[in-house]
């Protein structure tokens, strides 16, 4: 990894008594996909002189398969990283098994709700490394085609779905939007009207506030606003998006990079999520990743360090202006390279802005996990593909919640 | 039987058919046995032929399927070998290098009462999104290439409109010249050079050396991601990305041929530890009479019933406390031989006693009987064996999957072939990537049985019989 330009460096410093660490070698690990280039960019362009300086040499070991599979696996086998992502919602699987261990004391420059996430028993267990939240990305030239107005700022669930039908009116060959029927995108909808995941006693209750989004969001498809993912032949609405079958996609920055390798030549335009015409408010999921150093890890030290360079302040503002990813430190929301004119700049503002609509809730259900999200799961699944109407969905779905949450 | 033969010989009008009338009916049975054969022939090949080609497009997706597209047509091959040669001098593999001058000619054409204008030609900075390419990509063809019009001609063609009435339309063709930055003279070789033409979709394109990669903004742009491929670097655009796109970060070395070599490894491990095994335990157990040989081998045939999943958390322990997780002995001695040594031990009580006997009058133990008698003419059974050892060894997707997950470079090429599989928002996979990786995986195995399918039926004693 080191040249050994590098490695003179490191052992010059070591000689004069500067802190660093002698030449430990930090596995570390996250998914690949778009992620491969952010590091390995952080690890040789921006962090690599420090690392160097501290006598850390990092091995980077991208995982394409299914990375909770893999690190789960590998800590209860002692043969997982040293420092590794967890995702925030299944985080707690690792905190709670005394997997890992606490991280840096400083983390004033993060943003709070992004750390909350992340903190187990009163201890900081994982730095946020970046975020995401939902916005709507639109083609304009479908729009333009169509002669409908594009989604904006000032949008209402009824306004958006009024605009998709058209545009499926006018161009009978493209869709409005491609849906799935999965918590992720639709809990931004929920969550706009008010409704919260857990109420004050830990309860998930499905009330009217769901009932209305639900509602909503199964109707897209018979309202000719929508069609089915996997209907079109895709598995996610990026998908159709890219492939020109859909007008609009309610997805994360991750469309970006995808987009890149897809449709690089797109005509990229992105909103936030619509309100809820009945309250007037927004609401977003914020999903986020972080750097855990590995509890059982023989140079956890390094690793913490490791991670405190990959996350510094310059590190990121590299990550973002790249396009690469959503800063999690607070003080590069204003950064000017968000207020750039590039379709991939624009969406990152947007994506940005998310972080601050009216209900804002974390993509994370506490103990219970990513199985909390089952139960909607399978209901919206069912009203959308008409194998039960929404009473009996929704009644079913409550009961689960009330076993899964009785214990 | 016999009764009812002599019964209907009885009957006057069931006379015996003639010879021809047989012939034929025997000949109409074996046709339609024969077509029935090519009928499953066909459906099982042609899937395999579809994925092939599905693995050289562009999108392997697409759909309709089309089945004659740029990689199965050799004028597009010819065209692809000349802007190769123009580009980097590389017939087969292509590229842009300093000195390139590239000539690429366009067609529009567009019906009399609309004028055809100049599309806009640009050499985007093609950045991709993901995996490892867009870790190492460094260097851009936008930044060292330029593009310009040289020359562009009118003419007229006869299109037959949807009524069948022929009419005329006016074609336009417009030469471009992509070179090689005068002033970056000193640059690199870039492999692919992308082109953008976006003009209004009232003209259509009708010609161009080789067909754009993808329509973009619904007709109004088309892109090609490569104009310099060469023959080879059109065809297998998929396979070449494989190599190139699975690199180690650290060295930029394919991960592709570390894959291959690792699954080679383990499974010439396994098939000679099955080999040993087996063929021992197949002759103690088909010759050696002991106590207790009935049960062992009742416990034998009982264990082939019990699934690795069952077995496989125990085992995963055991390797982890050997220290074995992540290398490839694990994935060697974790296999189950039952099959292997019924097969051996069958093959070796059909073998005629008497031979055995002879050798042990002659004073031969039971070892030098077995090693020096029995194996040598075993080497059908042991081919079969090995055949089916290898083949299951390196198809083998659990054990890999389970025992060995980092680093990257130690994967077998069945586990790493899943890593091609790129995920964008948990869900997008790059199944030309994952095509053009399947069909190189099979290509070991495909060699090594047509090196050995012949040695499969003789044998010392049908040679003997033949």
């Amino acid at each position: 990894m080191l040249s050994r330009p590098a490695r003179a460096l490191a052992a010059a410093t070591m000689l004069l008594g500067l802190p660093a660490f002698a030449d430990e070698t930090v596995r570390i690990s996250g998914w690949g996909g778009s992620e491969v280039a952010i590091v390995h960019g952080l690890l040789t362009n921006v962090s690599a002189e420090k690392l160097a300086k501290e006598g850390i040499t990092v091995k980077y070991e991208p995982v394409d398969g299914d990375f909770s599979q893999f690190i789960l696996n590998g800590l209860s086998a002692g043969t997982a990283p040293d420092l590794f992502y967890v995702d925030v919602f299944w985080a707690r699987s690792v905190f709670s098994a005394g997997q890992a261990a606490p991280v840096t004391q400083d983390a004033s420059g993060f943003a709070a709700n992004l750390l909350e996430a992340f903190t187990y028993d009163g201890k900081l267990y994982a730095i946020p490394k970046d975020f995401n939240t939902l916005a709507v990305h639109f083609n304009k030239d479908i729009f333009d085609d169509a002669g409908v107005a594009y989604p904006s700022d000032d949008d209402t669930w009824t306004t958006l779905q009024e605009k998709l039908v058209a545009v499926h009116k006018a161009l009978p060959e493209v869709d409005g939007l491609c849906i799935v029927p999965e918590y992720a995108r639709f809990g931004a909808f929920a969550l706009s009207t008010g409704w919260t995941p857990f109420d004050g006693q830990g309860k998930t209750v499905l009330d009217e506030r769901f009932r209305r989004a639900f509602d909503f969001y199964t109707g897209l498809v018979k309202s000719g606003a929508a069609v089915m993912a996997a209907d079109a032949g895709q598995s996610w609405a990026g998908g159709c998006l890219a492939s020109e079958r859909a007008a609009i996609a309610i997805e994360g920055a991750w469309i970006i990079s995808a987009l890149r390798d897809s449709a690089p030549n797109m005509n990229l335009g992105t909103a936030r999520m619509p309100k809820d015409p009945e309250s007037g408010k927004r609401g977003n999921i914020v999903f986020t990743v972080g750097w855990t150093v590995n509890a059982a890890s023989k140079v956890s030290k390094a690793a913490a360090k490791v991670a405190e360079l990959l996350t510094t302040e310059e590190a990121q503002q590299w990550v973002l202006e790249q396009g690469l990813a959503l800063p999690s430190r607070t003080a590069l929301a204003d950064n000017p390279w968000l207020r750039g004119g590039q379709p991939e700049q624009m969406a990152s503002r947007v994506i940005l802005e998310g972080l601050s609509d009216d209900h804002v809730a974390p993509y994370f259900f506490g103990d219970v996990g990513g199985s909390w999200m089952q139960p909607i799961n399978a209901a919206l699944n069912s009203v959308i593909l008409g194998e039960a109407d929404a009473d009996t969905a929704l009644a079913s779905a409550q009961s689960a919640f009330d076993r899964m949450l009785a214990k | 039987m016999m009764a009812r033969l002599t019964a209907t010989e009885a009957v006057p009008s069931r006379r015996r058919l003639p010879a021809s009338a047989l012939r034929r009916r025997q000949l109409a049975a074996s046709a339609w046995l024969y077509l029935i054969f090519l009928a499953v022939a066909t459906i099982l090949a042609g899937t395999f032929v579809l994925a092939f080609m599905a693995s050289l497009k562009v999108d392997p997706l697409e759909r309709p399927f089309r089945v004659y597209f740029d990689q199965v047509n050799p004028a597009a091959w010819i065209d692809a070998a000349r802007l190769g040669q123009e580009g980097a001098g590389d017939v087969l593999w292509g590229g842009l290098s300093p000195g390139a001058k590239v000539d690429f000619s366009v067609t529009y054409a567009a019906p009399t009462d609309t004028t055809i204008i100049e599309p806009k030609a640009e050499i985007p900075r093609r950045r991709p999104g993901s995996g490892i390419a867009a870790a190492l990509t460094r260097y851009y063809a936008a930044d060292y290439a330029s593009i310009a019009l040289t020359s562009s001609s009118s003419a007229t063609m006869q299109v037959r409109d949807e009524g069948g009435i022929l009419q005329a339309w006016q074609t336009r063709t417009f030469v471009y010249e992509i070179t090689y930055r005068s002033d970056r003279q000193n640059g690199p070789r870039i492999e692919r050079t992308p082109l953008n033409l976006t003009a209004p979709t009232s003209q259509t394109l009708i010609d161009s050396p080789i067909s754009p990669s993808r329509a973009e903004r619904r007709g109004r742009l088309l892109s090609w991601d490569n104009i310099t491929p060469g023959a080879l670097g059109l065809i297998f655009n998929n396979y070449r990305r494989v190599i190139n796109e699975t690199a180690d970060l650290q060295t930029g070395k394919s991960l592709f041929g570390s894959w291959l070599i690792n699954s080679l490894a383990i499974a010439t491990g396994r098939l000679l530890l099955t080999l040993v095994v087996a063929s021992l335990a197949g002759y103690a157990l088909a010759r050696l009479k002991f106590r207790g040989s009935r049960l062992l081998f009742a416990a034998l045939i009982f264990s082939m019933t019990i699934p690795a999943q069952v077995t496989f958390v125990s085992n995963y322990l055991i390797f982890r406390d050997l220290s074995l997780l992540n290398t490839p002995w694990s994935v060697i001695v974790v296999f189950v031989a039952s099959a292997n040594v019924l097969l051996m031990k069958q093959f070796f009580e059909g073998f005629p006693r008497e031979i055995e006997e002879a050798a042990i009058v002659d004073g031969a133990n039971h070892f030098q009987v077995f090693w020096k008698i029995i194996l040598p003419n075993a080497k059908p059974a042991l081919l079969v064996n090995a055949i089916l050892a290898f083949q299951g060894a390196w198809n083998d997707f659990f054990w890999p999957l389970v025992l060995i997950t980092s680093p990257p470079e130690a994967l077998t090429v069945q586990v790493g072939l899943l890593s091609l599989r790129r995920s964008f928002g948990g869900a997008q996979g790059d199944w030309g990537l994952v095509l053009g990786g399947a069909f190189l995986s099979v290509v070991p195995v495909l060699i090594l049985f047509v090196l050995f399918q012949r040695h499969i039926v003789p044998t010392q004693f049908t040679k003997d019989i033949t």
